[in-house]
């Protein structure tokens, strides 16, 4: 569509290709240490049933998926893996970091093979405190990550080149 | 968008590079397959690089450290109430099972020992988290063999038991509710009479399992004489829990060397089986589940009255000594070596935890197999990230 | 810290009245040894419950032909023996067929040297500085069986058949810390060496693979030698410097 470039999208087709988005996302799991099980039971129990929130979470690679939850501790060994799997994914992406390790480093904050934050390497969208978050905080970092999606101005997020941190 | 060709073709290959990572790359001799760190099948970030030889597995090689987070050196600068807090998250399905080794070495060093209501508490907490630990097993061994709803009823019935867990300690994963001298809190009102029919629903569950999966005829394919270990081979890697006793071994540190918890009040039996193989480690865990739950309706009918916490000093100092205790986790053996010299830190812990040496048969243990072996061996070896890489 | 207060041994005894006879018996006892080994007594005087230990001490003597440099029986809670790095194999091999060790438990090393740093937990700073605070020097204690060097190999093995576990510690030397590899008679040494050696910067000859296990292959140091700092210490201190939570049933 020339509308993206020439930054002409009208609102309610923004607003309309934004609700549909919000309520389709395939989600990737990037189960790495205690948050992985709550997140499982976030995902994969009956209890907390994620679908009913419009997320699919079983996609089978990161080229499928729309945001990648980043639960548990990143190491410094891991860093450069996790790094490649968000570059894998297509635009628009987005990340959740779920639990304390994934946010700052948490418990291990003072390690020496832990990175203090997946947000020195990705950009985080939503954080989701807790060592670990309750799968219903979970729930709610998606439905905020949702509104965020819903607000967002099309035009402005795919215009030019794609972001880069550094 | 004009390119040359030769940004083309470096384009092509740093597409095949990065396609290349979680797939096969062919070397001079055979194949060279590589598993993770980032594969459902390994339980969050393990890594296995297999050399093949068409379908047959000529080497594996498990790489970890994606999960090493240096609780080791870490201990040595958190005083010891820091430490449990710790040690909870080194097997995170079972986190009340992790502090109660710890907490036992320092009561050692320090000549406590908590009153009987706490150690009978431990003990039901402990045999708990057991349950909330294997039950995930059970469904996960049978997603890594194909059938998928068994996680999903594991998943289900898991919650009932972390209610429980959650109701005493306040927290579903990480309860650190374990205190040198006893315990943090008692039992609120009504929670015996609570598990009892949680642990009835346990059982059902285990039942449910044995139905579903144990009698099928694809399972049984899938594990019945693959992943063979003979006991000699396990002693000497150092093997412990359902994968010492799925090889014949009948020992259980439970009954054998119990330390500071109360199982000899109790009348229960050790599982073993001869066979050794995949499907014997899952039957050994299931028939534990089940043990698991006949413990607990006997402890929890007996619970004795009187204090949940023994007289220590506010600041906790251990003195000088060295002290080892062992513990009959889910997944092991896990123990604490501990040394202190009378500091408000421990000087040195050595974290003997289950997986790592339950892991480090897998070289031997993978030769010859065929590939999807590998993940049903994996899956029936049973590790915790946490608890490999500490 | 060695005294404890009354009404806590008191208390101590009303529970264990209620625990079996034979089991009052052993937590005595190991309440008397304890207060009488401190400074390493020989060890037949102070062992004198634990015959289960100390048959297994017997056995691994003769096996060993007075190779033993040290040894301590803590009651009820296992056996440790200290022999010459030169007699490392030799003393697990002594176990596995003398004393029917077959269960290999684990390996590790324990670095003697006091931290040079101290906890670092109790520095106040909040502002980067390139050195830690002055310490004083302590000198090395070493822990049961002694020591003579900084760096102490320990491996753990057990008796299935006789419920014992066995520790062997050796020294290693200052200059080189090398020693066999025990991978001939207990294969699942293989990992716990490469750990070792990873985090303590020793050596195990005749060892196949000496990679890094955990960290990766470019890391810097071992990090649990004593003098391995911490650096996000230095950054940012401890939250919660001092660490005092009420008891329950205790009020301020």
């Amino acid at each position: 569509m020339g509308l993206v470039e020439s930054g002409k999208i009208p609102k309610p087709l923004t607003k309309l290709l934004n609700m549909s988005r919000r309520y389709s996302m395939w989600v990737y799991q990037w189960g790495l240490a205690c948050c992985a099980i709550e997140m499982g039971a976030a995902f994969a129990s009956p209890r907390y049933d994620v679908m009913r929130l419009g997320v699919i979470p079983l996609p089978a690679s990161p080229r499928q998926a729309d945001f990648l939850v980043v639960s548990g501790t990143v190491t410094d060994k891991m860093a450069p893996a996790v790094r490649r799997l968000w570059e894998q994914m297509p635009d628009p992406k987005y990340v959740i970091s779920m639990g304390s390790c994934a946010n700052c480093g948490g418990p291990y904050w003072d390690s020496y093979s832990v990175t203090k934050g997946v947000d020195q390497i990705i950009p985080v969208d939503v954080y989701v405190p807790g060592c670990p978050p309750r799968p219903e905080a979970l729930l709610e970092g998606i439905v905020l990550l949702q509104e965020r999606i819903m607000n967002e101005d099309m035009a402005e997020r795919w215009k030019g080149d794609p972001i880069v941190v550094e | 968008m004009v390119t040359t060709e030769s940004e083309q073709m470096a384009y092509i290959a740093a597409q095949a590079a990065d396609a290349r990572v979680n797939v096969e790359v062919e070397t001079d001799e055979g194949m060279t397959l590589n598993l993770g760190p980032q594969h459902p099948a390994t339980h969050g970030t393990l890594r296995i690089v297999a050399k093949l030889d068409g379908e047959k597995v000529v080497a594996a090689e498990p790489i970890m450290g994606y999960m090493h987070r240096g609780y080791e050196k870490l201990t040595e600068v958190r005083t010891y109430p820091q430490v449990t807090t710790l040690v909870n998250r080194i097997d995170w399905l079972g986190s009340f099972a992790n502090e109660v080794p710890f907490i036992l070495a320092a009561e050692q060093l320090m000549e406590v020992e908590a009153p009987p209501r706490a150690q009978w508490i431990r003990t039901v907490l402990f045999e708990l988290s057991r349950i909330a630990n294997i039950s995930l097993f059970l469904g996960d061994m049978a997603v890594q063999v194909g059938a998928t709803t068994p996680v999903f009823y594991a998943f289900r019935d898991r919650e009932f038991v972390l209610n429980q867990i959650e109701r005493v300690t306040g927290g579903r994963f990480h309860p650190n509710f374990d205190r040198i001298g006893g315990l943090k809190d008692d039992l609120p009102k009504g929670w015996i009479e609570e598990t009892g029919t949680v642990i009835g629903k346990m059982r059902d569950f285990c039942d449910e399992m044995e139905e579903l999966v144990l009698g099928n005829e694809i399972f049984q394919a899938r594990t019945r004489g693959i992943g063979v270990i003979p006991p000699e081979v396990a002693l000497s890697y150092g093997l412990s829990g359902a994968n010492l006793r799925g090889s014949g071994v009948d020992w259980d540190i439970r009954r054998d060397a119990n330390v500071g918890l109360v199982y000899d009040e109790v009348d229960w039996k050790v599982w073993t089986h001869p066979d050794g193989d995949s499907f014997s480690r899952f039957w050994v865990r299931l028939q534990e589940t089940r043990e698991a739950c006949n413990i607990l309706e006997q402890l929890l009918g007996g619970i004795p009255a009187g204090p949940i916490m023994a007289k220590v000093p506010r600041i906790i100092k251990v003195p000088a000594g060295e002290a080892y205790v062992a513990t009959e986790n889910p997944l092991g053996e896990m123990g604490f070596y501990l040394v202190s010299q009378g500091d408000l830190t421990p000087f040195r812990v050595k974290i003997r935890s289950a997986s790592f040496s339950n892991m480090s048969i897998t070289p031997w243990l993978l030769k010859g197999v065929f590939v999807p072996d590998i993940i049903s061996i994996l899956a029936s070896l049973y590790f915790i990230l946490g608890d490999i890489d500490r | 810290m060695a005294e404890i207060p009354e009404h806590l041994l008191k208390r101590a005894q009303a529970a264990r009245e209620k625990a079996a006879a034979q089991k009052k018996a052993e937590g005595e006892d190991s309440a008397q040894s304890e207060k009488a080994e401190p400074d390493e007594e020989p060890e037949v005087e102070v062992v004198l419950t634990d015959e289960n230990a100390e048959a297994a001490l017997a056995i691994l003597e003769t096996a060993l032909q007075g190779k033993i440099l040290d040894s301590h029986i803590a009651p009820g809670r296992g056996l440790w023996i200290r022999v010459a790095i030169e007699d490392w194999r030799s003393a697990a091999k002594a176990a596995k067929e003398s004393l029917d060790c077959k269960f290999f438990d684990w390996l590790s090393a324990i670095d003697w040297m006091p931290s040079p740093y101290g906890r670092e937990h109790e520095t106040e700073q909040d502002s980067v500085t390139a050195e830690p605070e002055e310490h004083d020097e302590k000198e090395m204690e070493w822990g049961y069986t002694g020591g003579e060097t900084r760096f102490q190999l320990i491996c753990r093995v057990y008796s299935i058949s006789r419920k014992i576990g066995v520790m062997i510690k050796a020294d290693l030397p200052d200059s080189d810390p090398r020693a066999l590899s025990l991978i001939p008679i207990y294969a699942g040494a293989n990992w716990h060496e490469r750990e070792a050696r990873e985090m303590f910067g020793l050596t195990f000859d005749e060892h196949p693979d000496l990679r890094n296990i955990y960290l990766p292959g470019d890391f810097e140091g071992h990090p649990l030698r004593k003098d391995y700092p911490l650096l996000s210490r230095r950054m940012k201190p401890w939250p919660g410097i001092v660490d005092v939570e009420l008891l329950p049933g205790d009020e301020e």
